[in-house]
């Protein structure tokens, strides 16, 4: 029911193309999430969804029928916006129905539902109220309720929880979560924060120029990213990255003045690149204190100066440099560095991805 | 067949909108200009005659003394309710009791019709019971204020009333705009040590140069317009002493049987707005674009 | 140092409230003067002077203003002119608001290819020296048959007073969030329900700003009256300037007097009900673009 395709999607505004032949398959029942940084047009992609813009060419399919001329009304789908989008003149009650009143759903009925899923978001007490007199939260609640009730195809998320504060983001999104796994139904949801991205997607797919660069698990796309952008992208503290060159199949970093030789994964294709200096990329959590390891032949100690701390709590996070590139390393909150002094730094290469450093490509 | 109705639906309801405008103002517009290269008098014809009837308009001391009005008018006009409106504005930004009830005294001209202020004016302004009586009950005797039947001085009786109709309402734009200013601005520049005076003449003032382009576009609008106050103040007199370009249009058009001559002294008041206009709708864009 | 700034602080504002007050005055001093000169019979006008209350008030100038005063070769007072003024005004003023309404919703939410220009177009005008189209409006009128008639006067103050409420109503709109549209849209609402049930509800402020403008813009017309009406049909500004005018057996200011005022209380009414949405709607039909 929920099944969506898009087929080689493009839009343009005028003479600039924001969106380049897009493909996506997103199956029924999924939660598929498009991240990229602001102006990559990923909101675009979800109105063109939505149907509240026309696309320049290609093909929605949802549900099994070719929607792209069909007006928004027609597509059955129900969307949440950042805004919310609450109607500021009518009662929660009567924004959450309204979608039924225009579908000429008879008034029993739509009370019977507006109490399902008041009941399901908790709001029941809230129904007789006005949207200005909730809390974010609530709104947020609400504008929910509002999609649920017409039990659509698909649900669109427009960064919904982006005017939350931080706290109540974490607690929506878990609702979400929790929602989704209820219910069932296929959703696509637009968010820059990858927390959420990763929290919650079953895929995600990373947009960026109007293009997808990668489509794939959480789990691949922060472990196995195609490209330079994608592993930026994601996590956070975000991945280092440092220029080094290649010497016998090995790459050479110098760190707290002293200089080393770091085994990686993909030592063959480096040498079939041919390139003299490549871009390690590495994340912070392969960066520790020395703790025991099971020896893969990709874990060494090697010195290293501090220069900042910044604890997180759970972890603390020290920053120093390789090859005068900012490096930041995860370390366990009782190690008890200090700015200014160096110490032995336990380097795990085996996850590490190398990248060609002009084009940002995968070397693999 | 419904959804391509739906779809259209904006632009069926704006049509009548877009085809009355197309008609009335600049199918309009188009005609008058038409006309006033032609021959016209009681009734529109159309043998053109080239610019005859701008060198007839140009040739007529009635159309020089009603455009030497003018300007007198928009000068005086505009200067003195701008600074009237500004001080006004400024004094009542300084959080005065009752500011409410003086706004709205100030203000409330504005709602009254022209016809009504010249009306009023007229009679205030009479020369044998108005004011100049009440100042020789006063004791000063010999006190003589004429200026409505003094061809020499009838215009600025119009320059009185419409000062006395529109100032307020200047002064309700300033003080708009000095609401928008930001606080922090006025702190900042207090904690710097800057006096009142300075604080409005070099902070304030430059921030609300928008206000000022907008009163001066507003009220030079005002002022090529008026029509209705000259009618009902000095009926153009005494002789036509007192005529605006408005009246002079109006007078040659309908009572004169000079249609060409009439069209083109429109068309040169719309050019007149045009050249206000043109540059301030210009600088308004262009601060919107950047 | 106290005792000096406070003096001097407070004689600073002693000063501006003065300031303030005596031109509270000098705005107020018509309106008294018309008001006092109405009530005082023409003796007391010729003897006495400008600012004396009257000493024996007499109706006797408003009545004969309202019903007996001569406004040309008719001595039938103003009130005919009130009414006819009233059936230009109402019809008027409602439809070109509704007008305005849609129109505005259009510009702001149903954006198409062209409707920026649209609007500009209509802007302008907002700006145009009436002169310019007294002529061939005339003409248009006369051949619809509509000349001398209310309903005629009636088209012209719709036909221009649709440049203006567009304006407010589609800078109202503008500030609605497009998403609302939007959400309506994936509700199943189209543009006639998106109006009603989601813009119509949030429209009462722009409502009465929008009634307020166009009432007080055509109750005070002179223009189009003066020209496009006749001896039966002329709006009450035009009556009051010929009852002005006339002057048939000796002038009588009480009477012109309580004839301007008949003719402002109107507007004057509506202003002191509602000033605040007056004061919205000049600032908004003056400098918004």
């Amino acid at each position: 029911m929920g099944h969506i395709q898009l087929n080689n999607i493009c839009k343009s505004f005028g003479s600039t193309e924001v969106l380049k032949n897009i493909d996506l398959e997103i199956q029924d029942g999924e939660f598929l999430i498009l991240i990229g940084p602001s102006g990559c047009g990923k909101s675009t992609l979800m109105n063109l969804i939505a149907g509240l813009e026309d696309i320049t060419s290609g093909e929605i399919v949802i549900g099994g029928s070719d929607v792209s001329d069909k007006s928004p009304k027609d597509r059955d789908i129900a969307m949440v916006f950042q805004s919310y989008a609450l109607y500021p003149t009518m009662s929660v009650g009567r924004n959450i129905s309204f979608g039924l009143e225009m579908r000429k759903v008879p008034k029993a009925k739509r009370e019977k539902i507006v109490a399902e899923v008041a009941e399901l978001l908790q709001i029941n007490h809230l129904l007789d109220r006005k949207p200005g007199q909730l809390s974010g939260g609530q709104r947020q609640r609400v504008a929910m309720g509002r999609a649920l009730a017409r039990s659509p195809k698909a649900f669109l998320f427009d960064e919904p929880l982006s005017n939350l504060d931080a706290k109540l983001r974490v607690e929506m999104r878990t609702e979400i979560k929790k929602l989704h796994q209820r219910l069932g139904t296929t959703i696509v949801y637009v968010t820059h924060d990858q927390v959420e991205a990763m929290t919650l997607a079953d895929r995600i797919a990373v947009l960026k120029d109007g293009v997808v660069q990668q489509l794939g698990t959480p789990y691949e796309i922060y472990n196995d990213p195609v490209n330079h952008f994608v592993a930026d992208f994601m996590g956070s503290p975000g991945m280092n990255f440092v220029e080094c060159v290649v010497f016998n199949d090995k790459l050479i970093i110098e760190s707290a003045s002293k200089s080393y030789q770091l085994a990686v994964p993909c030592a063959k294709a480096i040498k079939d690149s041919g390139l003299e200096s490549v871009l390690l990329g590495i994340r912070p959590e392969m960066l520790t204190d020395p703790k025991p390891y099971d020896d893969s032949g990709f874990v060494q100690e090697v010195c290293f100066d501090v220069e900042v701390v910044e604890p997180m709590g759970a972890d603390t996070v020290a920053i120093g440099k390789w090859n005068d590139t900012e490096v930041q390393v995860r370390l366990s909150p009782e190690s008890g560095e200090v700015a200014g002094e160096g110490f032995t730094l336990q380097v795990d290469t085996s996850k590490s991805i190398i990248f060609d450093p002009r084009s940002g490509n995968r070397i693999r | 067949m419904l959804n391509l109705l739906e779809k259209h639906l904006p632009k069926i309801v704006i049509a009548p909108t877009t085809v009355a405008m197309i008609v009335c103002m600049y199918g309009f517009i188009l005609w008058t200009g038409l006309l006033s290269f032609t021959k016209s008098r009681m009734m529109p014809q159309w043998d053109f005659v080239g610019f005859e009837q701008y060198v007839r308009l140009f040739d007529n001391p009635r159309w020089h003394i009603a455009l030497d009005n003018l300007f007198i008018f928009i000068f005086l006009f505009i200067a003195i309710s701008l600074v009237l409106g500004l001080l006004l504005a400024i004094f009542l930004d300084q959080r005065i009791r009752n500011e409410g009830a003086i706004r709205t005294i100030y203000l409330y001209p504005m709602a009254i019709s022209f016809i009504v202020t010249g009306t009023a004016w007229k009679w205030i302004l009479n020369p044998g019971l108005g004011i100049e009586k009440l100042l020789r009950d006063m004791g000063f005797v010999d006190f003589e204020f004429r200026w409505l039947v003094d061809p020499d001085m009838a215009i600025y009786t119009i320059v009185i009333a419409a000062v006395w109709q529109s100032s307020g309402f200047v002064m309700a734009m300033f003080l708009a705009g000095l609401r928008g200013v930001d606080d922090n601005l006025t702190k900042a520049a207090k904690i710097d040590g800057a006096s009142a005076i300075r604080l409005y003449w070099h902070i304030i003032l430059p921030i609300m140069r928008p206000v000022f382009f907008s009163a001066i576009v507003i009220l030079t609008h005002i002022a090529i317009k008026s029509f209705d106050l000259v009618q009902a103040l000095t009926g153009g007199g005494p002789g036509y002493a007192s005529d605006l370009p408005a009246n002079f249009m109006y007078t040659f058009a309908f009572n004169r049987a000079q249609m060409g001559v009439g069209a083109a002294s429109a068309m040169i008041m719309l050019f007149g707005v045009l050249a206000v206009l043109i540059p301030y709708l210009y600088s308004e864009l262009r601060e919107k674009k950047s | 140092m106290n005792l000096k700034m406070l003096s001097g602080i407070s004689l600073g504002r002693v000063a501006i409230y003065l300031i303030l007050i005596v031109f509270a005055l000098l705005y107020l001093a018509p309106l008294y003067v018309m008001l006092t000169t109405s009530l005082k019979d023409i003796e007391e006008i010729r003897s006495g002077n400008l600012l004396a209350l009257p000493n024996d008030p007499t109706f006797y100038a408003w009545i004969k203003a309202w019903s007996s005063a001569c406004t040309g070769s008719e001595c039938n007072g103003l009130a005919p002119f009130f009414w006819n003024s009233v059936k230009i005004v109402v019809p008027a003023v409602l439809i070109s608001t509704v007008v305005g309404a849609f129109n505005g919703y259009v510009l702001a939410k149903w954006k198409f290819k062209g409707s920026e220009l649209l609007f500009g177009a209509l802007l302008f005008g907002c700006f145009i020296p009436f002169q310019v189209i007294l002529l061939p409006m005339a003409i248009l009128l006369a051949k619809l048959g509509l000349a001398n008639t209310v309903s005629g006067l009636v088209l012209v103050h719709v036909i221009y007073g649709v440049a203006f409420t567009t304006l407010f109503f589609r800078n109202y709109y503008v500030g609605i969030p497009t998403e609302l549209v939007r959400a309506a849209q994936l509700d199943g609402a189209g543009f006639l329900n998106i109006f009603r049930h989601v813009f119509l509800p949030l429209s009462t402020p722009i409502f009465v700003v929008t009634i307020i403008w166009q009432f007080t813009q055509i109750w005070n017309d002179f223009l189009f009256g003066v020209v496009y009406s006749g001896p039966g049909t002329q709006p009450i500004t035009v009556a009051l300037n010929n009852l002005v005018n006339t002057s048939i057996g000796g002038k009588e200011y009480n009477v012109d007097m309580a004839a301007a005022i008949i003719a402002a209380l109107p507007t004057l009414f509506v202003y002191v009900v509602a000033g605040k949405y007056f004061v919205r709607g000049l600032t908004a039909g003056a400098v918004k673009g």
